[in-house]
């Protein structure tokens, strides 16, 4: 197991080498001088330009401009932001919200997604089962867009429920529209999956097995079925929790949630390679986490894929 | 406790119906058969023949829908099992009746261990403690002779090989001692060699418990090996029942006749191995009168009339076909 670990670290660092790599470039090719967007319309003395371009290193060549910024990152010298705000502490008030946020709409997005799978693949083809249907299709088919602004506009302008946007309410009511329409967009989703690999589980020879031995139906279901209709959900699961991130950048600068997803927002907008580079970093580092989790979890559950 | 010969498990007239999208196909038709204590009863018939869906309609696993049993009855020492409340049926079927199926790497469920399976037999139907319960299933391990049992309960079925696979899936069935096992093509999956281990176990603790065992097959092999006695199952039908010994000595019906004279044997070496020419009916479109006459080397018109009745051709000897049976009528006057 420990073995199993280390070779799924080891593998990771060419993989990171790569992606930072390719997100450096990408915020390198941005058109636009980043200092100019930052002081907008103000004209800047020559000399301070200068010096401003010295401290960022804006003028190395790229891979020079690369190296300085991962090597800041490995040795946890963050630095600031071009205006100035100091990036570790703008990480330890933005990580709590991001966390916050995710959580939330994956405890929104779990608690339906399970309930409404289980329930439909224990009652196929009963009404709960085709509405479920008729739901994804319409929430899969509904931009995310779409929805913040509305859900915005309904709950937050005219009924007044949840506020439009930012976090003066605190944890949890500022988090909860956007949670909630996060879990709801997400949710059809995994209930499909689960109701269809439960749908498959119930005709397999072990249920049969499950039945002979005269096992009441509720023992067959929570005992024989669902402990392996839930594995190809747990992979899903996972994989979904690891493009939250994604997701956040979008929905933070919507709801105006300061967290990761907005600083990346901002700093992509400012050609800010240094800030980029370091949420892609932890972005990713997150990511082979959570699916190294998932791994072991898997392992656990099922144990078929035990020592691999 | 089960008395020496006691009839144990009695199918009376049982039919089984499947709806479809084209209409009810009937699957088995009208079938009876009995197992005593102590009695091997073979079904023999080939895929489709209808020999497992009997058997899980009575035991209830059967789907229903879209399965229906459209008449007869199935008496457990005289109580119906398809009458009853699944509720009553549970505590029969799992405890009293038990059943072992074909494939085991996909019959046992792949994230429990096997202890953990077997318990589960004692828990629900004993109420035993989960220390008890696989203590038990340990001592079960080590009856079906498995290697090492106290160390393999906490396995799981991956682990094992088809052949103790197989063992595990008995050790299973026959934990609460039951009186009748049903065993669904217990050996078809595995290899000759382990087939026949298989077999000799089953026929062993059969001994030791004298229970019933119900043995579906399609292999003739088997059959003559093991059984008491042996049901003829073609296209829902039953078409000859008779002591195993007979039945391969002397066959009555022809499909019976064919099957036998379709196995591998010493005799026959170097030449080309006979098979009954066509293949078995859709069950959608079973062939009036007889099933069995558009394959059948001695089909006459009149077989096509009406289907055969089960006769008696001598005690304990029944066989459905006009020809044979009124033959041997002829015969015995």
């Amino acid at each position: 197991m420990i073995r199993f670990v280390l070779r799924r670290a080891v593998a990771a660092v060419p993989i990171g080498v790569l992606v930072t790599l390719g997100v450096f470039a990408l915020v390198f090719a941005m058109p636009g001088d980043p200092l100019r967007e930052l002081a907008g319309d103000k004209p800047i003395p020559a000399a301070v330009l200068a010096a401003k371009r010295a401290q960022y290193h804006l003028d190395d060549p790229f891979i020079v401009q690369y190296l300085l910024s991962m090597k800041d990152i490995l040795t946890g010298h963050f630095g600031t932001t071009f205006a100035g705000a100091d990036i570790a502490d703008q990480l330890r008030l933005r990580i709590p919200v991001t966390l916050k946020l995710t959580l939330l709409a994956n405890a929104v997005q779990w608690t339906l997604g399970l309930f409404f799978g289980i329930y439909a693949g224990f009652k196929r083809n009963g009404w709960v089962d085709r509405s479920l249907l008729l739901a994804t299709l319409v929430l899969l088919a509904v931009p995310g867009l779409v929805a913040y602004f509305a859900a915005q506009y309904l709950f937050g302008v005219e009924l007044k429920w949840f506020p439009v946007s930012g976090v003066l309410e605190g944890f949890p009511r500022s988090y909860l529209l956007p949670a909630l329409v996060i879990g709801v967009l997400g949710f059809a989703g995994l209930a499909r999956l689960l109701r269809t690999s439960i749908v498959e589980t119930v005709n397999a020879d072990f249920v049969k097995t499950a039945r002979a031995k005269g096992l009441g139906e509720q023992r067959v279901l929570w005992r024989h079925i669902l402990p392996n209709a839930l594995l190809p959900v747990v992979t899903f699961i996972g994989l979904d929790l690891a493009g939250m991130f994604g997701g956040a950048i979008i929905t933070e600068s919507i709801f105006n949630l300061p967290g990761l997803g907005q600083f990346m927002f901002q700093a992509i907008k400012l050609k800010e390679g240094g800030v980029v580079v370091l949420l892609s970093t932890l972005a990713f580092i997150s990511f082979i986490l959570i699916n190294l989790l998932i791994d072991l979890l898997y392992g656990v559950l099922d144990p078929r894929v035990r020592n691999v | 406790m089960t008395k020496p010969g006691e009839v144990l498990l009695k199918v009376d007239d049982l039919t089984v119906e499947f709806d479809t999208p084209r209409g009810p196909v009937r699957a088995v038709d009208g079938v009876s058969w009995q197992v005593r204590a102590g009695e091997m009863l073979a079904i023999l018939g080939e895929s489709g023949s209808g020999k497992s869906v009997s058997t899980q309609a009575l035991t209830g696993i059967l789907e229903m829908p879209p399965g229906r049993i459209v008449s007869g009855t199935a008496e457990y020492r005289g109580a119906d099992l398809i009458q009853m409340t699944t509720r009553e049926r549970r505590r029969i079927v799992g405890d009293r009746i038990t059943m072992v199926f074909q494939d085991s790497l996909s019959a046992l469920n792949p994230v429990q261990s096997v202890g953990t399976q077997i318990a589960e037999c004692y828990r629900v139907h004993r109420g035993m403690s989960k220390r008890d319960a696989m203590k038990k299933a340990a001592e079960m391990l080590d009856q079906v002779r498995i290697p090492a049992a106290a160390k393999r309960v906490g396995d799981y079925p991956h682990e094992f090989s088809g052949g103790m696979r197989q063992r595990v899936m008995l050790a299973m069935a026959l934990a609460l001692d039951p009186d009748v096992l049903i065993a669904d093509e217990p050996t078809t999956a595995l290899d000759v060699t382990v087939q026949a281990q298989i077999l000799e176990l089953i026929a062993e603790l059969q001994a030791e418990r004298d229970m019933g065992v119900v043995l579906i097959t399609h292999d003739l092999g088997v059959v003559s090996d093991v059984a008491d006695n042996v049901v003829v199952m073609y296209a829902g039908h039953v078409v000859e029942r008779a002591a195993t010994a007979e039945a391969l000595e002397y066959p009555v019906h022809p499909y019976t006749e064919g099957l036998l004279g379709s196995m591998p044997s010493a005799e026959l070496k170097g030449r080309e191995l006979p098979t009954i020419p066509g293949t078995p009916p859709s069950l959608q479109a079973i062939p009036s009168g007889c099933a069995f006459r558009t394959r059948c080397p001695v089909a006459v018109d009149d077989c096509a009339a009406e289907v055969p009745p089960l006769l008696t051709i001598a005690p304990g000897r029944e066989a459905a076909c006009i020809r044979r049976t009124s033959l041997a009528a002829r015969e015995a006057v």
